[in-house]
């Protein structure tokens, strides 16, 4: 069964009274482990689709399944529930709270999910991204690689069935985003987790297992590695 | 126009796209505005009526002559005869109670043949007496007769109808003879004949004062002088109007501390205004540094911004007008009675906007805007371009220095403890309040060191027992110390307020509690009917009162005669005391800390006297002193023997024995009796004799206890504005709490979004958000607390004591407090409702992504 699956989706948003098609009618599936890169222009419906497949928002039509988990009819609540056991996320900007250190950042999904044993959970998964010796710093001693890791770490703490980087290395130089996006296609082969990553560098795109290429709210191109 | 075009486009119309933010803003700086304005307004009608009740139908005299016990009728003869364009104008001076409405009237008594046609239109004085339309005086018989009176027409009576009025101890069924109209103010003063006046108040062979009109162009200072040369010692000229000079002088105090109290509510929405603006150069860094790039002086950015503040300034002083005014109708009914019962008798005066009110209320609220806004402005203008128009979203934090803050905040203690010793200017404790501004400021700079100590060490503890919510929030007022540390700020000196004032009401309340055990020693207390002020002792015949002394159970009756006199430029009280029962029964609290069995019997035969101790500190005077008193046509010099503690005026008492008095002032007849009941006898079978013996008179009749019930409410009475005071100063804080938390969400948006992203719920959200609120509700409580205390301290032994004169001894309110307390955290944690509503209700997808 594949992790994710969208069907058929549309997504339309209402701006300024000015009806705007992010998706139009997209179909793909997911498998566990599987590495899949979402290109595409700027404005062709990448972090649209993140969104929705993250339980973040609802498709306009259509039908989106988490891990066999239709999530069109899901309310507030359990849209969260959701969240805290399938999904991790990791942010362009990295998204650390900054009042917090590594190692808190990291524990900071299973403390919301009221898990115990965060901390150890939390160690373990700094231990995944090697950074167990920097757990301590708050994220401005930390550097742009290192707080993506921890971004990492904190997306991989609860062990979810699927991970959504919206443009995990817009913020890094190359050879730095070359060492994260290796960590992340290496944790998602070794945890068996999914991960689907929207990105404009073909570098990015390189590493991953599917490549389903957008163009204006349509899947233009599917390539298997 | 281009800069005012600039301003509306850059500053002022941004202001808009958070409407409840800046509504909650100008509420706060309105509120201020208001309780400034309304104990402006509420003091100017409640001391302008200080031509007191008095005053009225003056007309236009320019000296009067008074003395202690009135003026003898030999002085109007002299006066009358002496070969000088003077219009002599006796009069007698008291009051009546209208029974029907138990209103009490100034009753005065004038020489109606000759001056009834200052007084009554000649459009009035047509019409028989005993017709239904206004008219002035009638007959002759109607004159001599004590029962005629003529009304004022606010009374709504007609001539012809009768009226039961109390004078004295005395009831009396009266004739209205004529209304006339009132003079604006409507004091409606009931008049008689002077002989008829005499008769009924049996003053016989005196005046209460004589009103002189001077030649035109007379030069008074010198007519002041001619005449007191024509007068006996203890009888003293001086211009018309002055008791109400002295009344407002001794009023001044009073109204000085309540105004400066009022500014307390001013001082918390300085901080709140400080933080706003603080606020919004944070969130308009990158927008200061283009136009900083594209040519604005750093000047221009210095005036957007205390222009931004001076709108909110002007908006809440355009708002405050109105609301002050409104709370003015409240407030003077406060203050009036305090005044009534601390002070003088009077009417307030109309409530009046004038152009003064409206300067004060743009001064305070723009001012005090601008004034806030001053230092964040300039933090503004220092703004390097190029760093405010770096990209990549960077927090930006006020750089604190807590270590240098705690040192001044140190500094700025010492300061305050050293002022707090420094005497009294020109009556006026002005030290006493430098110390406690320095002491507010000192808190609001220690503030910084106090949260980030406390945070960092509680925020696990925190997060282990209430959950990760706690742990957040309590993390995240230290990220954003500079604006919590002003929230803290604004809300603890809010609470400040409230407990050093509870603390000073609470002392003083036990001090007078504890002071009446000693000075109420009799099981009975009488007085004349009528409600008590400060200027007025209505008296007891003295046939009623041997009889009452000769009633079975009663072992001994003090006898008590007071008179308003004017020392120094300032009302006080003359007493004259005939203490029937021994010694050994009285309390009586001397400074001395001597027992009244010896200080009292030094009373007896000798010219010596006890005064209290709001005179002993107004006139600087001690035990030991010696001061003169002109009493009756004699100037009278007595021995000072003590000072006693005083709490039923501030007017200041002097004490001395009564048939030393009789020698000078021939009026045996007392204002207040005090019984003790025998051994054996029960107080109610003696108090049922008494209330027979007086049936039929206007004679009230307390036990010990009702008395102290009576003082006490009013004393809560007198605070009541102060309650109404601090409750605004505290609603000012959470109000402006409530807008800052907004601004927090608002500014934290994507750190909640992202916590949404992480899988909180929005009931977390919720409560990380409440939690917060409860956690500035806690640190403004326990800093609000300490410098409470420590302001109590200055209240009740440094502003107080100079104010007044009173000593008041150091007592916790504690179960006061503690509600207080607990409400107003309470309130605070209910400020954050909104804002945590509004935090929800972020949609996580709008706030995190970069798209």
């Amino acid at each position: 069964m594949p992790i994710l699956s969208l069907h058929d989706v549309r997504k339309e948003y209402l701006t300024d009274g000015q009806r705007v098609l992010a998706l139009n009618g997209v179909t793909m599936e997911v498998a566990a482990g599987e590495f899949v890169a979402i290109v595409g222009r700027s404005g062709c419906g990448k972090s649209t689709l993140l969104n929705l497949a993250g339980a973040m928002d609802f498709p306009t039509s259509g039908s989106v399944t988490v891990d066999g988990v239709c999530t069109t009819n899901l309310n507030d609540a359990e849209q969260t529930r959701l969240r805290r056991k399938k999904v991790g996320f990791v942010f362009q900007s990295f998204q650390l709270l900054h009042t917090l250190t590594a190692v808190e950042n990291i524990e900071l999904p299973l403390l919301l999910a009221g898990e115990p044993r965060a901390r150890e959970a939390a160690i373990e998964s700094l231990k995944w991204v090697e950074l167990d010796g920097l757990g301590d710093r708050f994220p401005h001693q930390l550097s742009g690689g290192q707080m993506q890791r921890v971004a990492i770490a904190r997306a991989l703490v609860h062990a979810p069935k699927i991970i959504l980087a919206d443009e995990p290395t817009g913020n890094l130089d190359t050879i730095t985003g070359g060492v994260v996006l290796e960590f992340l296609q290496r944790l998602t082969h070794a945890k068996g987790t999914a991960t689907v990553m929207a990105t404009h560098s073909q570098e990015a795109a390189n590493l991953s297992d599917t490549v389903v290429r957008l163009r204006d709210g349509n899947i233009e191109e599917v390539t298997r590695r | 126009m281009p800069y005012l075009q600039l301003f509306y486009r850059l500053m002022f119309r941004p202001l808009f796209r958070e409407p409840v933010r800046l509504g909650l803003t100008v509420l706060a700086v309105a509120l201020g505005v208001a309780v400034v304005v309304a104990i402006d307004l509420a003091g100017d009608a409640a001391a302008g009526s200080f031509h007191s009740s008095m005053e009225t139908l003056t007309g236009d005299n320019d000296l009067e002559i008074v003395a202690t016990g009135g003026v003898p009728e030999s002085v109007v003869r002299t006066l009358a005869t002496e070969p000088y364009l003077l219009r002599v104008s006796p009069r007698m001076e008291d009051y009546a109670i209208v029974r029907e409405s138990k209103q009490t009237l100034p009753l005065i008594g004038i020489d109606l043949i000759a001056e009834s046609y200052r007084y009554f239109r000649p459009a009035d004085t047509e019409g028989s007496a005993r017709g239904g339309n206004k008219s002035g005086p009638g007959s002759l018989e109607d004159l001599e007769d004590s029962a005629s009176i003529w009304v004022g027409s606010h009374l709504g009576r007609r001539p012809g109808e009768k009226i039961d009025l109390s004078i004295n101890d005395q009831s009396f069924r009266s004739t209205i003879r004529g209304v006339y109209p009132d003079q604006s103010g409507g004091d409606g003063a009931i008049v008689m004949d002077i002989a008829a006046a005499q008769q009924v108040l049996h003053r016989f062979g005196r005046v209460d004062r004589v009103l002189l009109k001077l030649p035109p162009n007379a030069n008074h200072a010198e007519w002041v002088t001619r005449i007191e040369g024509l007068l006996p010692p203890g009888v003293t000229a001086r211009p018309e109007g002055t008791a109400t000079s002295e009344n407002r002088r001794m009023l001044a105090a009073f109204r000085w501390n309540l105004r400066l109290l009022s500014y307390i509510a001013l001082v918390v929405g300085a901080f709140l205004i400080y933080n706003t603006i603080s606020v919004s150069v944070v969130r308009r860094r990158p927008e200061i540094g283009i136009v900083r790039a594209l040519g604005a002086s750093r000047f221009a950015v210095l005036s957007a911004f205390l222009g931004e503040a001076g709108c909110m300034g002007l908006a809440g002083s355009l708002l405050g007008l109105p609301l002050g005014k409104a709370m003015a109708v409240g407030a003077v009914k406060l203050m009036s009675s305090t005044v009534q019962s601390l002070y003088v008798s009077s009417r307030p005066g109309p409530i009046t906007l004038t152009p003064s009110s409206f300067a004060l209320a743009i001064v305070v609220g723009m001012g005090l805007a601008m004034a806030s806004a001053i230092s964040p402005a300039r933090e503004a203008m220092f703004v390097p371009p190029a760093e405010a128009m770096a990209r990549g979203r960077r927090e930006f934090r006020a750089r604190l220095n807590k270590t240098r803050d705690l040192i001044l905040a140190l500094v700025l203690a010492v300061l305050a403890v050293a002022a707090s010793f420094a005497p009294a200017i020109a009556g006026k404790p002005v030290f006493g309040y430098a110390a406690a501004l320095l002491l507010i400021i000192a808190a609001a700079h220690a503030i910084p060191a106090l949260v980030a100590f406390l945070s960092r060490r509680t925020s696990k503890a925190l997060g282990k027992v209430f959950g990760v919510e706690a742990l957040l929030a309590s993390q995240s007022l230290v990220a954003s110390l500079g604006r919590t540390s002003v929230l803290v700020g604004a809300l603890s000196t809010a609470v400040a307020m409230m407990t050093s004032v509870g603390i000073m009401v609470g002392s003083f309340r036990q001090t007078v509690v504890n002071w009446m055990d000693m000075e109420l020693p009799a099981d009975l207390y009488l007085r004349p009917a009528g409600d008590p002020a400060p200027d007025r002792h209505p008296t007891i015949s003295l046939e009623l009162v041997d009889e009452i002394a000769n009633l079975p159970g009663v072992a001994a009756v003090d006898r008590l005669r007071a008179y308003e006199i004017s020392f120094e430029g300032m009302p006080a009280t003359l007493a004259s005391v005939d203490l029937r029962a021994p010694d050994s029964r009285r309390g009586t609290d001397f400074v001395s800390g001597r027992p009244a069995r010896e200080v009292l019997p030094k009373l007896r035969g000798q010219y010596n006297a006890i005064i209290s101790e709001p005179f002993s500190y107004k006139h600087r005077l001690r035990t030991g002193d010696w001061l003169t008193l002109p009493l009756g046509e004699s100037q009278v010099r007595l021995k000072i023997i003590d000072v006693s503690y005083d709490y039923g005026s501030e007017r200041g008492y002097i004490v001395m024995d009564r048939d030393m008095l009789l020698k000078f002032l021939p009026d045996p007849a007392p204002s207040n009796l005090a019984v003790f009941v025998a051994p054996g006898s029960a107080v109610e079978e003696v108090r049922e004799r008494i209330r027979e013996a007086t049936a039929g008179r206007p004679i009230l009749i307390f036990s010990d206890r009702d008395l102290r019930a009576e003082a006490i409410r009013i004393f809560d009475r007198t605070f009541a504005i102060t309650y109404a005071l601090e409750a605004v100063a505290v609603l000012v804080a959470v109000i402006g709490i409530a807008g800052a938390l907004l601004a927090l969400v608002i500014d934290r948006r994507r750190e909640l979004g992202l916590l949404r992203f992480l899988g909180a719920s929005t009931g977390q959200i919720r409560r990380l958000i409440l939690v917060e609120a409860g956690l500035l509700g806690l640190l403004a409580n326990l800093v609000g607390f300490v410098l409470g205390y420590s302001l109590s301290l200055i209240l009740v032994f440094v502003i107080n004591k100079q104010s007044f004169g009173w000593t008041i001894r150091f007592h916790w309110p504690v179960t006061v407090l503690l509600g207080a307390l607990t409400v107003v955290y309470l309130a605070t944690v209910v400020s954050g409702f909104y804002p945590a509503w509004i935090a929800v209700r972020l949609n996580p997808l709008e706030v995190v992504h970069e798209e």
